[in-house]
Formats: C-alpha cells, structure tokens, sequence
C-alpha cells in the first residue's frame, strides 16, 4: 500500500511538470492502474468482493476508456500537443510539494485516528493537485485530466478511510465519471471546430 | 406507491429512447407532451397518497411531504416545458437556429434531465443523492450547449467545470460523513439517512462538521448560493428558453432539497446554531450579490438568472430563520418562484423570437406588438418581485416577517433593504419593454399556441394560489415546513 501511495504522489508530481498533452493522458492512465491496484489490494486485506468489482471497474473506465478517448481527442487536435500553462513547471512542482506537506499536516490535525495515514495524505494532495491543474492549465484537456485527478483522490480517500462506498453508489459513481467525460469530449470537440482551439482563456465573451 | 414512483421514473427514460428512435415531428411533439402529462399526473398522485397515508419508505426509496413538494415542482415544470418546447423549437427549426434532425435528441435531453431530477427526490440514501445531483448535471450540459455557437459553448464548459468541481467537494464531504458513520459503529445501512439519524447522538461532531463545511460548499454550487453562483448567469441565459425555466424553476429547488436533507443529519450533531448561520449568510450574500448585477444588466435572460440568485438566496434565508412560519413560507417560495421564474423564461423565449434580440433596451412597445404576451409579461415580472395579491408576495411577507418576529431585525430590514432593489431594477427594465410604441422590423411569426398555454397554465397558477389558497396546499406546505424544521430547526 505504502509502495502504492508513493507511486501515485509520483505521477502528480509527474503531471504537474508535463507539457505534453499526450504525455499527460498517459499519465492519468498509470495514475489510474495504480489506484485500481491499490483498491485490488485494499479488498485481499479486508476480505471484501465487492471491492474487486470495484478494482475492475477503476481499470475498464479509468484507466481504459476515458485514456483512449482522450488520446484519440489528443491526435484530432493537430499542432496543439504542447500544453500553455498559467503556472510553469517549476511553480507547479513547487506547488505539488507543498500540498503534499499541507496534506500530511491536514491529516495530522483533521483526522490523527486514521490507520492507513500515508493512503490518507496522499488522496488529499491528489485532490489538491488536481484542482491546482484545473485552474492554471488553459488546456480542455489539461482540465479534463485534472478532474479526474481530483476523482482518483476522493476514490482513494473512500478506500483508506472507509473501504470504499456501498457498491450500488460505488457504481452509479462510475457510470457517472463516463458520462462526465464523453459529456466533456463533445465539449471539447465543439470547442475545437468553433474557436480552432481548446485554449479556454478564450471563454470570456459572457460577463456580467 | 411503489408501482407509481417507477412509473414516474420509467416513463421520462423511455419517452427518452422513443425520442432519438423516431423521425417524424408530429409524433415526437404529441408523444413527448402526453409522457410529461402522464408524469405530472404520476407525480400528484404521489403527492395524494403521501398527503393520505404519510411517508413512504422501502429500501432506497423514501417520498415525505417534502419530497412531495419537490416533485410537484418538478412534474409541473417538466409539463410546461415540454408543452412549450413544442412551439418554441419549431419556430428555432423554422428560422434555421436548430437543425431540425437534433429534435429529437433535444426531447430526449429534456425528458433524461427530468428523469434525473425525479430520481433525486425519491431516494433515501445521501450517497445515491448524489450519484443522481451530478447526472442531473450531466444530463443538462448538452442542452445548455444545444446551439453550439461560441457563447453556448462557453457557457456549456464554465457550467459543466464549475458545477462539476463543487459537486466533487460535495462527494468528498458524503465519504467524510460516511466515515464518520463507521467511525460510530454503524456499518450496516451506508449513508441512510435514517439510520445516520439513529447514530446521530454517537457521530463524531468535527468530523460532522468537516463534512458539512463540504457540502454546503457542494450542493450551494449546484444551487447557485453566492459567491459560487458564476456558472447560473451563463447557462440560464445561453440554454433554450425552456431548459432556462427547468434549469431555473425545478435544478436549482432540487439542489436545495439535497443540501436540506444533508443539513439534517449535521443539525442533529450539532445543533442548529452553525447551521442558520451559514445559511443565513450565503442568504443574505446571494441577495446582495444579484442586485447590483440586476440594476446595470441588458440581456433579458441574464436578468432573470440574477433573480434566479437573489430568490435561492430568499430562500437559504428563510431556512436561515428556522421558525416554522419562516419556513412554511421557505417551502411556498420555492413552489411560487419555479412556476413564476419558469413562466418568465419561456416568455423571455417568446420575445427574443419575436424581437430577434434577448438586449433589454432594443426590446419596446411589447402591449403594442403582442398584447397578449405583453400582459403576461408584465404579470409575470409583478409576481416575481413580489406585488400583492400574486402568491410570491405571500411567501416573500411570510418569510421577511418571520425573521422580525425571530428577533433578526436587522438582517430582516437588510433583505427587505435588498429586495426593493431589485423591485426597482426590475421595474424600470420592465416598463421600458412593455409599454411605448413597438420598434419595426419585428418577426412577423405569432408565437404558438402550445407556447401561449404553457405561459397561461403558469401564471393561472401564480394568480390563482395568490388570491385562494386550498387546503391540500396548505396541508401539503404545512408538513414539508415540518420536515425542513427537523432539517434545520433544530429538533
């Protein structure tokens, strides 16, 4: 598990430092794999079946479908591999590892009786991590994978806080992340062929 | 009951279906409008049997009177869209906004959104609440992008990022109290509300309340309480003209009916206290948001999503003051401002059909141009601001009154301070498109007849209960008042 926990803070950290919108994407499918993974393994210790359903589930959505409709989103976006970010790579970076530290503080103070505290922490920096994505990556894309950033966290805090949710719920979440992406992809498609980008800077006709 | 609910459920997923298999458009409208009546007939016969043999609980279902009223909101406002989908797309068709192959699909949209908004109210579980919260999401998304020009576009992703982070901070504070269930020893029913009631007296009250900051955060997004209103602008004025009233009248009620039943498990933790004194802030914020942007607006249908706001946050108030009458008048202003505000888009629709432009001050002389929509519009905008004897102004009085008989002075004159704002913002805006002398080159095409009956069937309503109140109504607002009271209250 502890193995687990230091392979996903990895691959945000990873993320954070990416520019490359495929290279992105790949990294949401490994991020994905590890917290199917560790679900798999969170069932064997407790014993529980449903949580390999769950595992399974993790694996065909998170870490296969929603990756292969983003890739292939990636290859209609010609000439716009590179990702244009608020905040470069070196403050996001920066930014990853002090969420890590607020995590581990957060914890420590929120919530000192959880058993599994490494799991704990890094399911909050997850969440962190993954909103700081969504507000300093202009990319849809880039967005996209920061949402479901922020959803592998909140997964992985259900399993190391309370072994994950009733499997009907378990399931009615799923189902609701894919509709959420292919809902997001049509988006995105749209948004290329009105504006020939998916910079979302540009949303900002309607105020007031 | 049971048999009535899946019906209920059943019928909006399979008119779904039937919508993107059929091609002819006669078909589709007759279909689409008797599924939504037969709905809207389902949903009152709940209501009657929940008004006659109390609650209804069986595994995951749960229907009280507050549900009830939820209910009643959305089947009512599910019929009128749908009927006054009917005139209102075709004339989008007729005049090239909408290929006319993507009805189908926009019907289908419609009744999936509906389906999903159903299915919120008639669950117990706060989990599956929420699993049904962010399909409603989802299952609205495309229809606020359904023109797919670049500000629907805009609005769709602001809507769907923005609503779908607050929703995620509403998960993480569900798992927090579903570990604060298990904490306590109760592993059995996850995220029940009753058995998380039973607990209650064991449930750990910072880890509660951790939760609470979450989902208050959460579903406040999705309801469109200040300052996390910034997507409602946007998607109620860039949708279509009936999703505007649905997104509006029944979304933002049922956000509200989810926070409610999240409040009542951590007012039970931790008293009333904490809880009135968020909700009176994000109130009193959300009125005070709105004004501003209502006085200086020149979009119609923005206008109206500002008052969207500005009566979420009347109602956060009224819940804020706790008292029954503060209450009974919570649950009457949510049923008066659906069916009014819905009212007050689809007539936007009609005068932005007719006017070819949603600029407040191109918009003039609407007695003159179409007096019949004129006088509705004009009704309609009355209502909303709250003029006697329309029945907002009743539930607006109860509401305002409470909070002085409450010993909250202040925040009482504060919202009354508030709303004459936005009486006068309203107003001014208002005269101005009803009455002179009509501009020329107007669309020549009368607004339908389906459209007119919608509109008509609406605002009968708003006057109706105004002038007399029934008692099934009253009786029906009594017990949902009763169950918001156990909410947030206190016990």
């Amino acid at each position: 598990m502890e193995i687990l926990a230091v392979l996903l803070l990895i691959s945000v950290f990873v993320l954070t430092r990416t520019t490359r919108l495929s290279t992105a994407v790949h990294i949401l499918l490994a991020q994905s794999a590890v917290v199917a993974a560790a679900c798999a393994v969170a069932g064997w210790q407790a014993g529980e079946v449903h949580m390999f359903a769950a595992a399974l589930l993790t694996v065909v959505i998170k870490a296969g479908l929603i990756p292969y409709a983003l890739l292939r989103l990636v290859r209609l976006l010609k000439r716009e591999r590179e990702v244009n970010p608020v905040v470069g790579p070196n403050g996001s970076s920066l930014a990853a590892v002090a969420a890590m530290v607020l995590a581990y503080g957060l914890i420590e103070r929120a919530l000192p009786a959880v058993v599994s505290r490494d799991a704990v922490a890094t399911a909050v920096a997850l969440v962190l991590i993954g909103l700081f994505l969504i507000i300093t990556r202009r990319q849809a894309i880039m967005q996209i994978v920061g949402l479901i950033t922020v959803e592998n966290g909140l997964y992985l805090l259900g399993l190391s806080t309370t072994r994950g949710l009733p499997l009907i719920i378990e399931l009615g979440i799923f189902f609701d992340v894919l509709v959420m992406v292919t809902v997001m992809v049509i988006l995105t498609f749209r948004l290329k062929r009105s504006f020939q980008t998916t910079d979302t800077s540009i949303l900002k006709r309607l105020k007031g | 009951m049971y048999e009535l609910i899946v019906l209920a459920l059943g019928l909006p997923v399979v008119t779904a279906f039937a919508s993107l298999a059929t091609r002819q458009r006669g078909l589709l409208k007759v279909m689409n409008v008797a599924s939504s009546l037969a709905t809207c007939g389902l949903v009152f016969a709940i209501a009657a049997g929940v008004l006659r043999d109390g609650p209804f609980a069986w595994r995951w279902l749960y229907v009280d009177a507050l549900s009830v009223l939820l209910l009643v909101v959305v089947g009512v406002l599910t019929f009128t869209a749908t009927l006054f989908s009917v005139s209102y797309m075709e004339t989008e068709a007729n005049e090239g906004h909408v290929r006319p192959g993507l009805l189908g699909g926009y019907y289908a949209l419609l009744q999936l959104f509906a389906f999903t908004m159903l299915a919120v109210l008639v669950v117990e579980n706060l989990g599956l609440m929420w699993v049904g919260v962010e399909a409603t999401t989802l299952a609205s998304t495309l229809l606020v992008a359904f023109y797919f020009n670049r500000s629907a576009l805009e609005a769709a992703w602001k809507y769907v990022m923005v609503c779908n982070v607050g929703i995620l901070f509403a998960l993480l504070g569900t798992i927090l109290l579903y570990y604060a269930q298990l904490s306590a020893g109760g592993g059995g029913a996850a995220l029940s509300r009753a058995a998380l009631e039973a607990l209650s007296g064991r449930l750990d009250p910072f880890l509660v309340k951790l939760a609470f900051v979450f989902i208050l955060i959460g579903y406040g997004t999705k309801a469109g309480l200040a300052p996390m209103h910034t997507w409602l602008p946007d998607a109620h004025s860039q949708a279509p003209s009936p999703v505007s009233g649905l997104l509006s009248g029944a979304l933002l009620s049922c956000a509200l009916y989810v926070l409610i039943r999240n409040l009542g498990i951590v007012t039970a933790v931790l008293g009333s206290g904490f809880v009135q004194a968020a909700l009176l802030l994000f109130g009193v914020l959300s009125v005070a948001v709105a004004v501003p942007f209502m006085l200086v607006q020149h979009d119609i249908k923005r206008l109206l999503a500002y008052s969207s706001v500005e009566h979420v946050g009347i109602v956060s108030f009224g819940l804020g003051i706790g008292t029954p009458l503060a209450l009974y008048g919570a649950a009457f202003h949510i049923l008066n401002h659906a069916v009014a505000k819905s009212a007050l888009f689809y007539l936007a629709g009609i005068i932005s059909q007719r006017y070819r432009t949603k600029h407040v001050m191109r918009i003039r002389g609407m007695l003159a141009a179409m007096p019949a929509v004129g006088a509705m519009f004009l009704v309609a905008v009355l209502a909303i601001v709250g003029t006697p004897p329309l029945n907002v102004f009743f539930s607006k009085f109860a509401i305002v009154a409470a909070a002085f008989a409450a010993g909250r002075p202040v925040l009482g004159a504060v919202l009354l301070l508030l709303l004459a704002g936005v009486f006068a913002g309203m107003m001014y805006y208002t005269t101005r498109m009803v009455f002179g002398a009509a501009p020329g080159g107007l669309s020549p095409t009368p607004p339908g007849a389906c459209a007119l009956a919608a509109v008509a069937l609406s605002l009968a309503w708003v006057v109706g209960t105004g002038l007399y109140m029934p008692p099934v109504l009253d009786e029906l607002l009594t017990r949902a008042a009763a169950q918001m009271f156990a909410a947030t209250g206190g016990l």
